[in-house]
């Protein structure tokens, strides 16, 4: 694994899973995304510009920033919602967003995906009796998060492989430029429900072959 | 400029001196991603593939080497089967007539039957549509792998071509530390790794022999089930291609084994919970891995015995004496491994220590059976003389049936009963060709010293150095006996196997999960009785036998000199050299022992060079014709060299007298052929760069390495002479501890009880779960969450995990304190833990088999 990965725990009430994702995940985005490229000529482009926009959540204490892209909030929000209604009352689950790469692969091959940073983000869900209970748990996950979004802030401060400023023709391999008015570099959302984290029959069978294959 | 849809929209107005243009927009230039090698996915199988590129020499070398490796294969199957089916036996042996119109002559096609017979012929047999179907589906599964290697190595040329500016022309050429070096010059560029800024030798090494140094490892503390008492043969090992695949199978990658991915053990075996259940686990998978294997065992029967029939009975026929020669068994290459040694490091290693080995076992032909072939010899030679003198009147001689068998037949036999008989001119001089032996070799029980002239001891070499014929009977019988192995003995272990992948892996940032013992830390696995005394703070069960730890650690760094080990591992490292050089330089002036500061009994040097003249002499006399173009300011590895040429120069006029040993000769020719090479290129030597330099310096690199192993091992021998009490009983103990695990399982169905004495040497096994495991997991812990502070940090692990090490090692040495009573079940000291194997690459039986099986 040629990859950094980063785990950050969360424990929340069910009803704040879906905010708690969300400000976790756009934090993170928000440090991956760059404005738009502009190439002019072979060698130079220009950067566009991105808008910050503060949201505030309804059931924690917490307010965070994201990039003001409609359209990135909507895909994350997709994932996120899955994640949640997948997720049951009292259980555990991981997302996990990957950066990744595409390396283009002579024709055989599909083009490969290969990760440079992955963050998962563990939730436990749990369940409170009373309102006070709630109002405590409340105050309680909005500090956790704000030291969260810190130690996202500080992992991205440090100078650690990020993939180089591409080219215009291999823009494709390092950034998401499928949104109008942002770009991230290429990210994956994935989750996993249950916590027995163990690999999947698939993974096994393809290394096995893979193996076999090897000299 | 694009306009977005955002609230921080641009205030129009206070631009109204420049125009709105995008000539004022900053504008970048892309570095672009201009090689594609940064940020590799999979670093091990990458790096595995680099070396392997490089030792096959090329691309074009093993493209081509494959495909003939698939078109023999073809060959094989399909010859056999003709020769099976389609040859009219008769008329080859003339039992039948053939009616020729135009001549009497029989020629090769009329022994041929025809098309339709033979396919009939075929058909009917189902034996041989058995053969036909296993040996189609194996040779399509080649062929697959065949296609997706070129692709694979494909990619890896172009890496060499395009990143690390190397020709495939020029491969053969370059030695791997430059390669090497390059990459790791590449690194600084293109980050191939993305943990760290740049690679260090040590993390390449990591990552091509993780596997191995588990398996080093795992045979060093007797782990794996390969030794057995039988009944007959007495003390013996079994150590085959196909038993090493199956238990590679188990650990590494077979599905549900223990390693997640390549780089990483699975979460749940670093933690000691539950390590009761995951050992049942680990039980039943070996349980149904040795019924698929014994399912399996009739095709991988019929193949091994083709494939062993075409590739030896030629050889065979050639040179009969080929099945009396010898090699290193698996076994032995793994029990004589450093950790961390390359496959093309421990092989000529070996090889150098090959003419010693056999000349050691020729010393011990029997008497009795000399006597026998001497006469044997006489009455088929004069039989044979006879025969060839009558053909030589007359060669009709040779028309008469059999003649020309017998001819064959006698001229074998006599080749057989010739190695049997020694030379007349040999002497026999075991103990010095077993120092010879250690300097290539590094490893060797203590008993052996002092004892190279006893049965036992060569019986005990025997497994390390083999004979060819009994390697391919072991070939042969591996299908058969590795469900065996792995059904009654492997499976036993298993406790132990998950206590040994627990406690042992330390996950390295950058590198993954590797073997502990690899990262050669004296002080975690240091030996005391091998000059760590002091530094170590292992447990006997964290102690590396055979002072593996400190070999392994001098070995990397003589043959790695620009790798910068961490500090206190430096201090070792020059503290050993340093003493090296100075003993060297006492010994040179052997008229002033006095002046030596330690109390050793003369020199160590002197007396290794003494002892043996014939090691010391020889290769001295090389470094000294070298020193003699004195170069001065040579990196270290030379100038240990040349603080002994003084000594080399007295030594080797002295060995010149005494050249009537037929040992020293045969070492001179070995070591002349390198020594002549290094000599002419350090002549032109003021420039170190390139690809002659570092050609220079592996081959010193070797000298010097056998010099620091004897005189690690005088050291060791001294030491433990002086207090015999401390350190022979442990030696034994832990010897016994390894050795006694396969008997006890042979002779006592009822291990339990049997097993409370080993416990203590392994004491995370059985006393104390509770502790060790804790203490194991909490290292790890912490060190997961030291790395996310501190990404710089080379080794996760070192800070916490060490002092975990620690405690747990001073809980197990209090209690090693009551046991003295082991050195009375130590009795066995006859007894040897040794060898230990592990299978390199290549010897005689193609890759394949071991994939079979």
């Amino acid at each position: 694994m040629n990859c950094r990965s980063e785990v950050l725990e969360v424990t929340v009430e069910a009803r704040q899973v879906e905010e708690a994702m969300l400000a976790l995940l756009h934090t993170i985005l928000l440090h991956r995304s760059t404005g738009k490229f502009h190439y002019k000529k072979e060698g130079t482009y220009s950067i566009g510009t991105v808008g910050t926009q503060d949201i505030d959540c309804d059931f924690i204490d917490f307010t965070f920033v994201r990039v003001s892209s409609e359209e990135l909030d909507r895909v994350i929000r997709k994932a996120v919602s899955e994640f949640k209604d997948a997720l049951s009352s009292d259980g555990m689950g991981q997302i996990s967003l990957e950066f990744y790469q595409k390396k283009k692969s002579r024709w055989p091959f599909s083009d490969e995906c290969i990760p440079w940073e992955v963050w998962s983000i563990k939730v436990s869900v749990v369940n409170l009796a009373n309102e006070q209970e709630r109002q405590i748990c409340r105050e309680k996950v909005g500090e956790k998060l704000g030291e969260k979004v810190i130690n996202v802030v500080e992992v991205i401060n440090r100078h650690e492989y990020l993939p180089k400023m591409p080219t215009q023709s291999e823009v494709d391999n390092v950034f998401d430029t499928s949104l109008k008015d942002v770009q991230p570099y290429l990210y994956k959302i994935t989750y996993q429900i249950t916590d027995s984290l163990g690999t999947s029959v698939s993974t096994t069978m393809r290394r096995l072959i893979k193996d076999t294959l090897a000299l | 400029m694009a306009h977005f849809e955002t609230e921080y929209q641009r205030l129009e107005a206070s631009y109204s001196d420049s125009p709105p243009g995008e000539e004022n927009l900053l504008m970048h230039v892309p570095e672009g991603s201009k090689s594609q090698w940064h940020h590799i996915e999979n670093l091990d199988l990458f790096f595995q593939r680099v070396y392997n590129l490089h030792q096959k020499n090329g691309f074009t070398c093993m493209l081509l080497g494959e495909i003939f490796e698939l078109v023999q294969l073809l060959f094989v199957v399909g010859f056999t089967v003709f020769l099976a089916n389609c040859v009219d036996y008769d008329v080859l042996f003339a039992n039948k007539f053939v009616n020729h119109t135009d001549s009497s002559k029989v020629t090769l096609p009329d022994a041929i039957l025809p098309m339709d017979v033979c396919s009939a012929h075929i058909r009917d047999n189902a034996f041989v549509i058995f053969v036909l179907i296993i040996s189609g589906v194996f040779w399509l599964h080649r062929l697959v792998k065949f296609l997706y290697n070129v692709c694979c190595y494909w990619e890896i040329k172009s890496f060499y071509i395009n990143a690390l500016k190397m020709s495939m022309s020029e491969l053969p050429y370059a030695t791997w530390q430059e390669v090497q070096a390059r990459i790791i010059e590449i690194q600084k560029e293109h980050q191939i790794c993305i943990h760290k800024k740049e690679l260090t030798e040590l993390d390449i090494y990591h990552r091509i022999l993780r596997f191995k140094n588990y398996m080093v490892a795992m045979v060093n503390k007797s782990l794996l089930p390969v030794r057995f008492r039988l009944p007959v043969l007495g003390d013996s090992v079994f150590y085959t291609r196909g038993l090493k695949y199956n238990f590679e199978l188990i650990f590494f990658w077979g599905p549900g084994s223990l390693f997640e991915n390549e780089w990483s053990l699975k979460q749940e075996y670093k933690r000691g919970g539950n390590r009761l259940e995951l050992a049942d686990r680990l039980a039943s998978r070996i349980l149904w891995i040795g019924i698929a294997n014994l399912l399996l065992c009739p095709v991988i029967l019929v193949w091994q015995i083709l494939y062993a029939f075409f590739s030896y009975t030629e050889i065979i026929k050639r040179e009969p004496g080929s099945l009396g020669a010898r090699c290193w068994s698996l076994y032995g290459r793994c029990y004589l491994r450093h950790f961390n040694e390359l496959d093309h490091e421990l092989m000529s290693r070996l090889s150098k220590g090959y003419k010693a080995a056999s000349k050691y076992m020729n010393c011990f032909l029997s008497p009795l059976l000399t006597v026998v072939a001497k006469n044997v010899a006489f009455f088929a030679g004069s039989l044979l003389a006879v025969l060839i003198a009558l053909t030589i009147y007359d060669e009709d001689v040779l028309a008469v049936e059999h003649v020309l068998s017998s001819l064959t037949l006698l001229g074998v036999c006599i080749t057989i009963c010739r190695s049997f008989i020694p030379d007349k001119h040999m002497v026999f001089c075991p103990e010095q060709l077993l120092r010879v032996i250690l300097a290539h070799i590094h490893y060797m029980p203590d008993h052996w010293q002092g004892n190279a002239h006893r049965y036992e001891t060569r019986d005990q070499f025997s497994q390390l150095f083999q004979y060819k014929a009994v390697f391919i009977l072991e070939e042969l019988l591996s299908p058969v006996v590795t469900p065996i192995i792995l059904i009654f003995c492997l499976r036993r272990k298993s406790l132990e196997i998950i206590d040994f992948f627990r406690n042992f892996t330390v996950e390295v940032i950058g590198v993954g999960d590797t073997c502990s013992f690899a990262q050669m830390d004296i002080r975690q696995h240091g030996h005391p009785a091998w000059m760590s005394e002091g530094k170590t703070e292992a447990s006997i069960y964290q102690q590396a036998e055979d002072g593996k730890t400190e070999l392994s650690l001098m070995h990397f760094a003589i043959t790695n000199p620009h790798w910068q080990p961490p500090r206190e591992t430096t201090h070792f490292i020059s503290q050993l050299k340093e003493r090296v050089h100075r003993e060297a330089a006492g010994a040179s002036s052997e008229t002033h022992p006095l002046s030596l500061s330690e109390s050793e009994p003369r020199s160590l040097v002197a007396n290794i060079l003494a002892g043996p003249s014939t090691l010391g002499s020889v290769h001295f006399a090389c470094d000294s014709s070298l020193t003699n173009n004195a170069v001065t300011g040579m990196p270290s590895a030379a100038t240990a060299l040349r603080s002994l040429s003084p000594i080399s120069s007295s030594l080797h006029l002295r060995g010149s007298l005494s050249a009537a040993h037929r040992a020293s000769g045969f070492t001179g020719r070995a070591m002349t052929g390198s020594g002549t090479d290094a000599r002419t290129v350090s002549s032109g030597s003021s420039a170190w760069e390139g690809q002659l330099s570092s050609l220079v310096l592996s081959e010193y690199a070797s000298t010097e390495m056998s010099i620091h192993a004897l005189y690690m091992h005088e050291l060791h021998k001294q030491q433990s002479r002086g207090d015999l009490s401390r350190h022979t009983w442990h030696r034994q103990e832990s010897d016994e501890s390894s050795d006694s695990i396969p008997d006890e399982v042979r002779s006592e169905p009822n291990t339990r009880s049997q097993n409370f004495p080993r416990s203590q040497t392994f004491p995370a096994t059985l006393p104390s779960p509770g502790a060790s495991s804790a203490s194991a997991t909490s290292g790890t812990n912490k060190g997961h969450d030291g790395e996310k502070a501190q990404s710089s940090s080379q080794r996760r692990h070192s800070g916490p995990a060490a002092d975990h090490f620690g405690t747990a090692g001073k809980v197990v040495r209090t209690a090693r304190v009551p046991m003295g009573g082991w050195a009375e079940d130590g009795k066995a000291s006859s007894r040897h833990h040794e060898p230990v194997q592990e299978e390199t690459s290549e010897d005689e039986l193609p890759p394949h088999i071991h994939k079979v099986t």
